[in-house]
């Protein structure tokens, strides 16, 4: 009998499946909609020390097999967080992985540090597409040093696993996956948004309320497949794929570019059953390729 | 709200642009309240990728019907408009806070374009609790205006209103209420969807009016559902400024918290 089980460094999940932050709020909105078995686990929007109020409207456009979004990280903060939704995410029973992001290191820090103490977090996901404001407002995910000092500092004081969210918007993503890894990050995800914008030919102005936008969807899907195929080759840290994933083979390509797990955000608004469907799917693909696992795929795209 | 998947009974083609679906899902039937939106998925391909929202427009629990009134303005409405009777459509719903009904008499509804769908679901729902009932529907011109006394029963008082008076009596929505205003009628609670800029005159107006004000906003979506944050709006709460979603908490809210 085939098997979805996957181990990823120390997180052992039902199914390599999981949600990609920021699409999934923080379960409950699809819990309703969706049959949350199949879900190997939740990753849910990312948190900030203090409240964010996010960004000015029209936060969202479609664009060709894609979307442009710039919500600005609105997320009620920390505190509001444990006391309003950890409770019932832990009773969930899914792993659970939260996303951080702060305007420094020490807000990171601080997050992890805070969350460390509580029960029920299976690992932290840090979302490195955000700027440095210490910094001149460099992303923390674009530069070397930068990404390294803020891995290291969030290691020392998280114990569990600790994933680290690669942007694409990097010449050389190979570089910044080893200075994560250099960092002490146990896993490596990647992709997040691509930058993009839309200009509403009507006004002659930037239809997004922010200008930029991160574009998401099948659109980014061989952008991000292939960066996962150049981050395998350069680290040993196991990975999870995203950017695009729409169906079983379109988590397939990710895995045999070298993820291990992998996550679907853009799609879930399409279509709440994905996640569930591409489990099916995925089960389906080991019987036929008379295999055990998907171990045996992670990678095999590479020579 | 579930997802289901709907039958199409029936797509009238009324103009070039504008459409009544008829669909055949008896929980939405049952389940749908004046100023939710379905979230329908157009395409099964890449084009357009994200569901398209619409307001319930009426409904038929006997029948297990739900009504909808489209304007075809891109490739979503353009694939809906080819709908055959027999196709099942994927449908979230019903998505969104309804309108809230205070009690106070007459309720007035004011309608710009395509604005009317929903309007005529509490309209219609509002008469059968025996309540009066105006609607105020404006439009541009002929074309653009829909005859929609045949989803009301027979008491609301329907004022048809075109900017080039081809119909009914001419001007702007927001004038032409003002003069049924110094007419004497005298409104219990309004209600209103359009374009946002009509909306926005509308609470302006509103200012000197004075009544309960609420309208149903429009935002782009990607979830539908609450999840990303993707639709929110700025409102004004209890002296805080805060964005809301026009899924979750709206479509429908207070004219007066809305930041215009
Ligand atoms: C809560 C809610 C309820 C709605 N109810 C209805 C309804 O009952 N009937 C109805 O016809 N429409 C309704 N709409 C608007 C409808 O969702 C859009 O018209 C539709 O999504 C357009 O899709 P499209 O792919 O055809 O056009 P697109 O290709 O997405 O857009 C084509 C053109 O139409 C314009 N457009 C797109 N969306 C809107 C919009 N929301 N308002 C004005 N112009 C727009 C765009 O600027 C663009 O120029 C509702 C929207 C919301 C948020
Ligand atoms: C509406 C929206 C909100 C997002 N919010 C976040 C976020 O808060 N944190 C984060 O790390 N990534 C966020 N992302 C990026 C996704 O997690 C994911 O990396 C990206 O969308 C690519 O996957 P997809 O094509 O399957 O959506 C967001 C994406 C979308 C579409
Ligand atoms: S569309 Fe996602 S929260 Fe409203």
């Amino acid at each position: 009998m085939p098997s979805l089980k996957t181990r990823i460094a120390s997180l052992a999940l039902e199914t390599p499946l999981l949600t990609a932050s920021g699409t999934f709020g923080f379960g409950d909105e699809y819990a309703s909609l969706m049959r949350l078995e199949g879900l190997g686990g939740l990753v849910v929007k990312t948190l900030t020390l203090k409240p964010r109020s996010g960004n000015p409207p029209p936060r969202l456009v479609e664009t060709p097999a894609g979307m442009l979004n710039a919500i600005g990280l609105q997320n009620p903060g920390l505190k509001h967080f444990l006391k309003a939704e950890l409770p019932h995410l832990q009773n969930r029973n899914i792993p659970l992985i939260i996303s951080i992001a702060g305007d420094t290191e020490e807000e990171y820090v601080a997050l992890a540090e805070a969350l460390d103490r509580q029960t029920g977090i299976a690992a932290l996901e840090l979302n490195l597409s955000c700027p440095n404001v210490k910094k001149g407002g460099i992303l923390f995910g674009t530069d070397v040093v930068i990404l390294e000092s803020l891995v290291s500092k969030v290691r020392s004081v998280w114990n569990k696993p600790l994933i680290a969210k690669l942007t694409p918007n990097v010449t050389a993503v190979a570089d910044l996956a080893r200075a994560a890894a250099t960092g002490g990050a146990d896993i490596l995800s990647a992709i997040n948004t691509l930058r993009g914008m839309v200009i509403d030919v009507a006004t002659g102005r930037p239809l997004l309320g922010n200008r930029f936008g991160g574009l998401s969807g099948p659109a980014v899907r061989p952008v991000a497949v292939k960066m996962i195929y150049e981050i395998f080759e350069a680290t040993k840290l196991p990975l999870i794929g995203m950017g695009g994933i729409m169906n079983t083979d379109d988590a397939l390509q990710f895995i045999m570019a070298g993820a291990t797990a992998v996550a679907v955000g853009t799609a879930n608004f399409v279509e709440p059953q994905t996640i569930p469907q591409i489990a099916a799917g995925l089960n389906d693909y080991l019987e036929k390729a008379g295999l055990e696992s998907l171990h045996e795929l992670v990678g095999v795209a590479h020579d | 709200m579930k997802q289901c998947r709907a039958l199409v009974r029936k797509l009238e083609e009324i103009s070039p642009y504008f459409y009544y679906l008829t669909l055949e899902e008896p929980y939405l039937a049952q389940a749908a309240q004046p100023g939710q939106f379905l979230y329908l998925r157009v395409s099964t391909g890449l084009s357009p990728l994200l569901r398209r929202p619409f307001s319930v427009a009426g409904t038929s629990p006997a029948a297990g019907t739900v009504l909808l009134l489209f304007r075809r303005v891109g490739a979503g409405t353009d694939l809906l408009s080819c709908l055959q009777e027999g196709d099942r459509l994927d449908c979230l719903g019903p998505l969104g806070t309804p309108f809230t009904y205070y009690g106070s008499e007459p309720a007035v509804l004011l309608a710009g374009g395509v604005g009317v769908a929903p309007l005529l679901f509490l309209g219609e729902s509002l008469l059968n609790g025996g309540k009066s009932v105006h609607l105020f529907y404006g439009a541009a011109d002929a074309t653009a205006l829909l005859p929609v006394e045949r989803f009301l029963s027979p008491g609301v008082l329907i004022h048809y209103i075109t900017e080039d008076g081809s119909v009914g009596e001419q001007g702007k929505l927001p004038q032409a209420f003002q003069r049924a205003l110094d007419r004497g009628l005298s409104p219990g609670e309004l209600f209103a969807c359009g374009p946002r800029p009509l909306l926005a005159v509308l609470a302006r107006e509103n200012g000197q009016w004075g009544y309960p004000l609420q309208v149903s906003l429009e935002e782009n979506m990607a979830c539908g559902v609450g999840a990303c944050q993707g639709c929110s709006v700025l409102i004004q709460k209890d002296g805080e400024t805060v964005y809301e979603r026009v899924c979750r908490e709206g479509p429908v809210f207070h004219s007066k918290e809305v930041v215009w």
